[in-house]
């Protein structure tokens, strides 16, 4: 019997039997390490390490949201089109003809991977940072709050970020198509609507993220919150729809 | 009993109409044969019958419900549609289990499928390095996974060794002999005329004929006559198909014998022969699939067979 449980096992199944998600965690892990070096051998123009001096500083280098905005929504968008790409979408919907069943498994899946890849980014960040951290004069300086706060912050971007990219790949279909589509959504449309709007600078991703993280308060953190949520339902529902109207070919 | 029903099925993709007014029904506890050129709209066909794409009028049903309608559609249909719907990185085994976790089946009958379509062995290896016999291997496997009653077989033998035509053949017979429905395309006519019971011909997007093969293989008619090209004008007008046998006699097809020889008569064509003539599906296959199915009305040439005139009725 075709179950909720068992389309998302399945769909979870299908993340974790190809080398995807070890790819994005190579990345993730290039990352951190470049974030560590940058700890242990970058200085500020005067050559002291007072970029790391603060708390505040030590939590906005940490910071991954963005980051993992990013990352999930290539991962979201390549997890859902490489199934066009590879017709495995049909044996999708033939094992779960009722399609919005079949893809809220597949989103609840991709969802669940980024937030899981970003939560790992996250972790293998701050890890970097605090084992480079002895080697400057400068002791790890994020309370428990502090870390909880970007933890939750990064682990909800990467779930944002792969909604975002699943939503845009059911859309397209092509995995080139997606992955240009948001990195042009994420990388370009916001600077460009932050030059030409001021006040739109308030609202894009970076921005947004770096709220929900505790680095600033340009925003209220619930504003933040439901903006970026929007980021990953619009496109998802968009998908949805344009998944029950097309054809599967 | 699962009764696969289509009813006027049309299905458009722009202009082009991919399925025109298709109506036939296949039965259980037979092994029908889906023929038609390349393009002839059968996988399309497939896809409407599976809900995979949306025909524009008409309907297609299994057991008389729509394939969204199925509660349990690993359990009630096998499908074997793209030879390529795999992820290449991605191993026999754990595509099985990708279906298996989908559909709720144990997964003790991922290691039995693979046993029986002799992919054990290669069952941790990635798709990507399979052939196209290995591929269609685990299509089945994917298909006869939860054991369903129903098979939609999209060119199954295609990339089959002969031992897997053979495994193939007794597999699809012995699920027709239990009852179960069996619908399957193939471009390998040899094997349809081995294995198919009854066969349904499209040709562009549109029913040539239906019927059981035995009877479809005996419509033939030969006919010995001094007039050999007048009749020939004469029956191809009145829509059947004429060509010359081995032996310079006509074989006509798509009116029957009484017709031919009435038509004669009527023409003051005097025939010398006029017997019931059996023809390989091959031969059967390239006249129907040479009939244009999209007469204009001025001519009236239509492919006019019994078996088609029954399932243009149904």
């Amino acid at each position: 019997m075709t179950t909720r449980r068992g389309l998302v096992r399945g769909e979870i199944r299908k993340l974790t039997t190809t080398k995807l998600p070890w790819g994005f965690l190579a990345a993730i892990v290039v990352i951190a390490g470049l974030d560590a070096a940058i700890v242990a051998f970058a200085t500020d123009m005067d050559g002291s390490k007072a970029f790391v001096a603060t708390a505040a500083d030590q939590q906005s280098l940490m910071a991954f949201a963005s980051n993992a905005m990013i990352g999930a929504s290539l991962f979201g968008a390549i997890a859902v089109a490489r199934e066009y790409g590879h017709h495995t979408v049909v044996p999708m919907f033939l094992t779960s003809p009722d399609r919005t069943r079949a893809v809220l498994a597949q989103l609840a899946a991709v969802l669940m991977g980024g937030a899981l890849l970003a939560f790992l980014g996250q972790a293998l960040v701050v890890t970097g940072v605090a084992l480079a951290l002895p080697s400057t004069d400068h002791g790890f300086l994020l309370s428990g709050g502090d870390l909880v706060r970007l933890f939750a912050a990064t682990t909800f971007a990467g779930a944002i970020g792969a909604g975002f990219g699943a939503g845009l790949a059911a859309l397209i279909r092509n995995t080139g198509g997606a992955v240009t589509t948001a990195f042009l959504v994420l990388f370009v449309i916001p600077p460009l609507a932050a030059q030409m709007f001021s006040e739109a600078g308030s609202w894009i991703p970076n921005a947004l993220f770096a709220v929900i993280s505790g680095v600033s308060a340009d925003v209220s953190l619930w504003a933040a919150l439901l903006t970026v949520g929007a980021w990953a339902v619009v496109p998802a529902a968009a998908g949805l729809v344009a998944v029950q109207r097309r054809d599967v070919v | 009993m699962h009764t696969l029903e289509f009813e006027n099925v049309t299905k458009s993709y722009g202009h082009e109409v991919v399925i025109d007014d298709l109506t036939f029904t296949v039965q259980p506890g037979r092994v029908t044969g889906f023929l038609g050129p390349n393009g002839a709209g059968k996988s399309t066909a497939m896809k409407v019958l599976l809900d995979l794409a949306s025909a524009d009028q008409g309907r297609a049903t299994i057991g008389g419900r729509r394939y969204r309608e199925t509660t349990d559609p690993a359990r009630s249909v096998g499908v074997v549609l793209e030879p390529n719907a795999f992820h290449p990185g991605r191993s026999g085994r754990n595509h099985l289990r990708v279906l298996a976790d989908g559909a709720g089946i144990d997964a003790a009958r991922i290691e039995e499928m693979l046993e029986s379509v002799g992919l054990t062995h290669a069952a941790d290896r990635h798709v990507g390095g399979y052939s196209l016999g290995m591929r269609q291997r685990l299509g089945l496997a994917a298909a006869l996974l939860g054991d369903p009653p129903v098979l939609v077989l999209d060119e199954p033998g295609n990339g089959l060794d002969p031992q897997g035509i053979r495994w193939l053949r007794d597999l699809l017979r012995e699920r027709a002999a239990a009852g179960g429905t069996v619908f399957m395309s193939s471009h390998i006519l040899a094997e349809v005329e081995h294995l198919a019971d009854e066969i349904v011909v499209l040709s562009h997007g549109r029913l040539v004929t239906t019927g059981t093969l035995a009877e479809l293989q005996q419509s033939g008619t030969s006919v010995r006559t001094a007039a050999a090209e007048p009749l020939t004008q004469l029956l191809t007008a009145a829509g059947a198909t004429v060509h010359s046998g081995a032996e310079g006699e006509l074989v006509v097809r798509g009116i029957g014998i009484a017709e031919v020889g009435d038509r004669a008569c009527a023409a003051g064509i005097a025939l010398h022969e006029l017997s019931p003539r059996a023809g390989s599906l091959e031969e059967l296959f390239l006249d129907w699939t040479s009939i244009d199915p999209h007469p204009d009305d001025t001519t009236g040439t239509t492919m006019t067979t019994e078996p088609e005139r029954q399932a243009r009725t149904l």
